[in-house]
């Protein structure tokens, strides 16, 4: 059998594929944005004076990365319903998963960043009658974060990604939208490089937007 | 008045007893410098003046506030005793004014247009007004330090604790960091100073201390300490120094 490679097909399913897209940029932002937050969290309670938070902070990211993310997310889709007799919708399934799944690796990043600031910034924040809060918001973590950026921007690709698991629950993101055209037309090849393209326009737009990000700060200061 | 009293503080680091029994009082209006060997303690004796460092035990009182008790609160102590450090500690994300009024605005609630006011007089008064609206990586060592020096009295404190000052600087701009400290010290600023500069321990203190081994082995004025030091550790070290 002769293989011809159908340009048409290819270019046609790119617009189909919008629908698609659109599921995978909302679960993205909003797993990424609720995985900022969980993670600043969970980072910060690691670095935490007393066992507790330590412990709950250690307990969560270890059970995370030590799990596969399909697994997480079988779990809660088709597990925990069975458990507390409620059912979630798959969009808000995913969007839970991302943000559950990306806080975990999200945490380390802040961990480390906020480690990675000279302890001497700290001691002059307290010299200066700073609490321990106003120190780690107005010094600490504004020159955390930056070190954060660079690896953020690898975690949100990797994120943007991972959303392409959420078709075992049914959300009708990219590659399940992919999924649907092949069962129609069984263009495999051109409807999955389609795919694949739309997926590197994405993370292409984040590697850049995050270097926009980067030389914005970097003009601000110097350090 | 005493600004500063030390009662028989220990402080050790594990099973490493680094401060072995001080006693110290510091009147206002003193200046003090403390000098000894590296790993003599003196740096940590600071430290826990305002509880940057714990204290294993006994007791400093500080503006008349037991720094220990529970009941003080620790940061407004840190507000009476301003700090400068060897190595400047600057905020590098803020400029040279918000640095020096981020303490101001956050600690005192001072409106923003007087804390600039009061930021460009202490920049005015280290040499710097003009620096205001500068980064601080855009500034030499010894106008960083400056700096830290008008940040240190941003919040009108009592007393100014001084951990080797110069120690980072290059030698030809130690002296424009001793001439703001020498100035301060004229108009009757409480200061402690740990530091290896003998000529302004000996041109600027009321009184010198050699801490070494973890306690004060010399506590006098000037004059005596240089010309006639009583203790031998002291004899050798000036002996090694001068």
């Amino acid at each position: 059998m002769e293989f011809h490679f159908d340009w048409s097909v290819f270019f046609e399913s790119i617009p189909m594929l919008m629908r698609g897209v659109k599921f995978t940029i909302v679960i993205t932002l909003g797993g990424l944005s609720l995985g900022f937050f969980l993670g600043a969290l969970i980072g910060l309670m690691k670095l935490a004076r007393h066992a507790f938070p330590r412990t709950v902070a250690i307990t969560y990211i270890e059970a995370i990365r030590g799990t596969p993310m399909l697994v997480q997310a079988m779990f809660l889709y088709y597990g925990v319903p069975m458990a507390l007799g409620i059912r979630i919708p798959p969009l808000t399934a995913g969007i839970i998963i991302i943000a559950v799944n990306s806080g975990a690796y999200i945490a380390e990043i802040v961990r480390g960043a906020v480690q990675s600031i000279d302890p001497g910034q700290t001691e002059a924040g307290r010299s200066i009658g700073l609490t321990r809060s106003q120190t780690m918001l107005y010094i600490v973590w504004p020159q955390a974060f930056k070190r954060m950026i660079p690896p953020l921007g690898n975690q949100f690709i990797i994120s943007l990604k991972d959303t392409s698991l959420l078709m075992v629950i049914g959300v009708g993101e990219l590659l399940r939208t992919g999924q649907e055209i092949v069962a129609v037309n069984f263009k495999a090849f051109e409807v999955y490089l389609a795919v694949a393209v739309v997926y590197l326009a994405m993370t292409l737009s984040i590697a850049k937007g995050l270097r926009m990000v980067e030389n914005h700060l970097d003009m601000k200061t110097t350090r | 008045m005493e600004m500063i009293k030390i009662i028989n503080l220990h402080k050790s680091y594990g099973d490493l007893e680094v401060i072995k029994g001080i006693d110290l009082d510091i009147k206002s209006g003193e200046v003090v410098c403390i000098i000894g060997p590296s790993g003599s303690g003196k740096s940590t004796v600071l430290r826990c003046v305002n509880r940057l460092e714990t204290p294993t035990s006994g007791r400093i009182i500080v503006d008349g506030k037991d720094i220990m008790d529970p009941d003080t609160d620790i940061n407004h102590v840190r507000t009476e005793a301003g700090m400068v450090f060897q190595q400047f500690n600057l905020f590098p994300h803020m400029t040279v004014l918000d640095n020096v009024t981020l303490g101001p605005v956050k600690v005192r609630k001072m409106p923003r247009s007087d804390a600039d006011k009061l930021g460009l007089a202490l920049l005015e008064k280290v040499g710097l007004a003009d620096k205001a609206r500068n980064y601080p990586e855009q500034l030499s060592g010894g106008q960083k330090q400056r700096v830290a020096i008008a940040r240190a009295l941003s919040l009108k404190p009592k007393v100014i604790l001084f951990d080797e000052p110069t120690s980072a600087l290059d030698p030809e701009l130690v002296g424009e960091v001793l001439e703001v400290m020498r100035q301060l010290a004229s108009e009757g600023m409480t200061m402690v100073v740990v530091t290896h500069e003998m000529g302004f321990a000996r041109d600027v203190a009321d009184r010198v201390i050699f801490i070494d081994d973890g306690v004060v082995q010399e506590d006098s004025n000037p004059g005596d300490f240089f010309s006639n030091p009583k203790n031998p550790r002291l004899r050798d070290f000036l002996g090694k120094v001068a």
